[in-house]
């Protein structure tokens, strides 16, 4: 049972109020990221918005890409980048004019493609004709999730596995100094 | 079956990811730090999974295949993540900055 709340006449559910919170949290911070000059701060940002997009998620009933976001956005790709800035500047001497570059010309791409984006997203026939009113109450949870991954998407999970695998190989490679003497 | 009476329909999401999106762009085209850019990949690629997961969750037959999608780009992100901060630490040891305009080095 939902319960509703009457606010200026409106019926508001809480479902409502936790998506206008949990979307301006994710999209203030995310603000953030791109308006910070100093960069340690955007990339702690980044988190506050990894985390915000989880909460999304809940609200979407899919419970187990919350949990994976947490884990491997905010927990690993977060530290990843904040370890890469502390390797590889020098985060306080940047003031707002050196790190945001032509604002006023990337706002106004970036409006018309939202222009864009909304328009469609607002016109669309075909969204309304196969899209229900409120997201799916089936089960998808872990076992769903891990049933669909095993038997249908085996193939594109290995094929994961090794990108992943070659992928940080790679980044080893790279990374690593070349000393004279050493192979 | 749906939550219908969740009372958020899916376009509230669409614009979300939509906004997410465009941030995310403009902080492709402002920022001048090779760190920043990626920070603002992140953004897109999120803003992409907004998308997948919203679709996948509000089909009037609802499939797990939006999550599954989801993970993978979880999954090449990460790699993606790795990959480009190996190559900006070995620019910043060779140059000592990260500034995207000034790396010259693969210009013939």
């Amino acid at each position: 049972m939902i319960r509703h709340v009457s606010i200026f006449g409106f019926e508001i559910t809480g479902y409502q109020i936790a998506f206008v919170a949990l979307a301006g949290v994710t999209l203030g911070s995310a603000a953030m990221v791109v308006l910070m000059p100093n960069i340690l701060r955007a990339a702690l940002f980044l988190g506050l918005t990894l985390f915000g997009i989880a909460g999304l998620y809940v609200l979407m009933n899919a419970p187990f890409l919350a949990a994976v976001q947490v884990m491997i956005y905010v927990g690993a790709i977060t530290t990843m980048i904040i370890l890469a800035i502390f390797l590889s500047s020098r985060v306080m001497k940047i003031g707002f004019g050196q790190a945001i570059y032509n604002p006023v010309l990337a706002f106004g791409a970036a409006g018309l493609m939202f222009l864009f984006l909304f328009v469609t997203v607002a016109n669309s026939i075909w969204v309304r004709d196969i899209v229900a009113a409120g997201p799916a109450d089936t089960d998808v949870g872990v076992n769903a999730v891990a049933a669909a991954l095993l038997q249908p998407y085996v193939f594109p999970f290995e094929l994961a596995s090794l990108v992943l695998l070659a992928a940080l190989v790679g980044a080893i490679v790279i990374s690593k100094e070349d000393r004279p003497g050493e192979p | 079956m749906s939550h219908s009476a969740y009372g958020i329909p899916i376009s509230w999401f669409l614009t979300v990811g939509a906004m997410l999106f465009c941030i995310g762009l403009f902080g492709m085209m402002v920022r001048r730090s090779a760190i920043g850019m990626l920070l603002s990949v992140e953004l897109m690629l999120n803003a992409a999974n907004i998308n997948l997961i919203a679709f996948g969750s509000y089909l009037k037959a609802p499939t797990i295949a939006g999550q599954i999608f989801a993970i993978f780009v979880v999954t090449l992100a990460a790699a993606e993540a790795a990959v480009g901060l190996a190559i900006v630490i070995n620019i910043y040891r060779l140059e000592q900055h990260v500034d995207a305009d000034k790396i010259t080095a693969m210009k013939l």
